[in-house]
């Protein structure tokens, strides 16, 4: 089932009078409960595509169909609120709120997102999804005091805390070691299933592909091809 | 969940900092308006403790009391004059004082002839009633009949004596100021009109020195000022990065704006509290030869200016907040 829709999506940025097209008309989908990987060289236009896919910039033509919302037609403030309330969001660095604690992180999420659950409802929640990326008894720790790969679970825990039914993730391994990139592939995949999100995830490492559903390679503000790694 | 709250909480010196400087700025504000007061009591008690009404002087006098004539049976009101000058105390030790005369009235109080009234603060210098007092342009002795309160001028105790001693000690007839307490002003035949704002300021002295007060306080304020908005600026600065993000993941603007107005309230309101308890506490302990006054209505006056500044300062973070742009933080900071 189909979450997302970008159809032929453009982007041109003036670059001192001369007006460059980074994004040459990109169309894909991305679908419930599936990993769909962007890859590519970089300057290819990921990012970009990515941030347009999430309503953060928009596109100089083309259309972004979420479920049944034009997001060009859209206000900003309108889609902002989607932001807060449909998408999660995963980035290279984890930009963890500094003076917040891990379980605060979340429970910040959950405000943003205008959750309805009471105050114990929520502490369980959090609870559960930290047990689940492994950092329950980081409850009460602060950003500076974690590691690189917690930083990182504990982005992602905040990211899906709200059941969003999209997630975006730029890199979100690169700056970790191979291992721990394991880990967090395994677990955005696990989530992915387990909470039927449709995630776009963006990533230039050959490896964590096979944690993906489907793979776009791009070159060059183009899609050179898609696999499908599941039929 | 309080963002404002529970970043003070976490990073506790960065706002106590803060606090620290905006109690420090504010407390010397007080202080400095309290002595402007005080000053101001000390140099014109007398007339500021005078009823509501209107001061005339001769026109010829151009503004100045010393220059002026008035007739002294004017049934217009109070016709009064000031002129500096001393006593010798019993033990022969001279004191400057104001001398005031006026023609009989509820204004001032009424004083017998040989008599003199004076200013409390010549009770602290010994001075006790009954005690006969001399000055060398009168012939005869001046009794102390008693004492008033408030009653300074230019900065010197007021001595009220009759009007015949004052006619023989200063050789006229002749009134400077005449006084009256109808609100509205009258137009009077060759006589000027002051109110009682007016009438202060054409004293010299009181002028020149409320003026540099006036400028001292009106300058610490515009600094503060400035002092709140750049640090306020510098903080958000920071926390730029974090403000992108937070954008990004769907944050409003709204509770960020919230988030410094907790901030900008607690600190101010704090500090504000403090140096409030500071000044007061200062202005019970000061000896009373300071001339040193901090009523509540300029304290409250002083406390509402700084916290609509520290309230602007904050505000203009909002900018910066609104500015916040969520892609460019994705792209780069690190926490
Ligand atoms: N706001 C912008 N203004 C001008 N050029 C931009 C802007 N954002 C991205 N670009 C350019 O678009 C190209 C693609 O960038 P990006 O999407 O970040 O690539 P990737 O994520 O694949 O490395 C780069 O050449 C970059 O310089
Ligand atoms: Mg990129």
């Amino acid at each position: 089932m189909t979450t997302l829709e970008l159809k032929n999506i453009r982007k041109q940025f003036t670059n001192g009078g001369a007006s460059e097209d980074i994004l040459k008309g990109i169309s894909l989908s991305l679908q419930k409960g599936e990993v769909t990987a962007l890859t590519g060289t970089s300057g290819s236009g990921k990012s970009t595509l990515l941030t347009i896919a999430a309503g953060l910039q928009l596109p100089s033509s083309g259309d972004i169909l979420f479920e049944e919302n034009r997001m060009s037609a859209l206000s900003a403030e309108a889609r902002r609120n989607i932001r807060a309330t449909q998408f999660g969001f995963v980035f290279q660095s984890a930009h963890l709120v500094p003076f917040l604690t891990v379980e605060e992180q979340l429970l910040l999420m959950l405000d943003t997102a205008e959750s309805t659950l009471g105050k114990s409802e929520r502490t369980q929640k959090a609870a559960r999804l930290l047990q689940l990326v492994g950092l329950e008894h980081r409850r009460h720790a602060y950003p500076a005091s974690l590691s690189g790969g917690e930083k990182q679970r504990a982005a992602i825990a905040r990211a899906v805390i709200h059941e969003p039914k999209v997630l975006f993730a730029d890199e979100p391994t690169a700056s970790l070691d191979s291992s721990r990139s394991r880990d967090v592939m395994k677990l955005l995949l696990d989530l992915t299933r387990e909470l039927q999100i449709a995630t776009l995830l963006v990533t230039h490492d050959e490896e964590m592909l096979n944690y993906t559903d489907r793979v776009i390679h791009m070159s060059d503000g183009a899609m050179a091809r898609a696999n499908s790694l599941i039929q | 969940m309080n963002l404002g709250w529970k970043e003070m909480k976490r990073n506790k010196g960065r706002f106590l900092i803060v606090g620290s400087i905006v109690f420090l700025i504010s407390f010397m504000t007080l202080m400095i308006s309290g002595l402007a007061n005080g000053l101001s009591k000390d140099n014109a008690g007398l007339i500021q403790a005078m009823p509501d009404g209107q001061f005339y002087l001769n026109e010829d006098a151009k503004e100045n009391y010393l220059l002026s004539t008035i007739d002294e049976g004017s049934e217009k009101g109070t016709a009064f004059s000031i002129q500096m000058g001393s006593l010798f105390d019993p033990n022969g030790k001279q004191q400057g004082v104001a001398f005031l005369t006026a023609s009989p009235s509820a204004v001032f109080p009424a004083v017998q002839k040989g008599d003199v009234l004076l200013d409390r603060s010549l009770a602290k210098e010994g001075i006790q009633i009954g005690d006969s007092l001399t000055n060398n342009g009168l012939s005869g002795t001046l009794r102390v009949a008693g004492f008033v309160d408030d009653s300074k001028f230019s900065h010197a105790p007021v001595a009220f004596i009759h009007s015949a001693d004052y006619e023989d000690m200063f050789q006229t007839n002749d009134r400077q100021i005449l006084f009256s307490m109808n609100s509205a002003a009258e137009q009077l035949d060759g006589l000027q009109t002051f109110s009682k704002n007016e009438f202060l300021q054409t004293i010299e002295s009181y002028k020149a020195e409320q003026l540099s007060l006036t400028m001292i306080i009106s300058f610490l304020v515009i600094i503060s000022g400035l002092l709140f908005g750049i640090f306020f600026y510098m903080m958000n600065m920071q926390k730029i990065g974090l403000y992108g993000i937070l954008k990004a993941m769907g944050v409003s603007s709204r509770t960020l704006l919230r988030m410094i107005w907790t901030q900008m309230a607690v600190v101010t309101g704090t500090a504000l509290l403090l140096s409030i308890l500071a000044s007061q506490l200062f202005n019970q302990l000061v000896p009373q030869e300071v001339p040193f006054h901090l009523s509540a209505a300029n304290t409250l006056w002083l406390s509402g200016v700084f916290f609509i500044i520290g309230f602007l300062g904050a505000s203009l973070s909002g900018v910066q907040i609104k500015k916040a742009e969520p892609l460019k933080a994705i792209q780069q900071g690190e926490n």
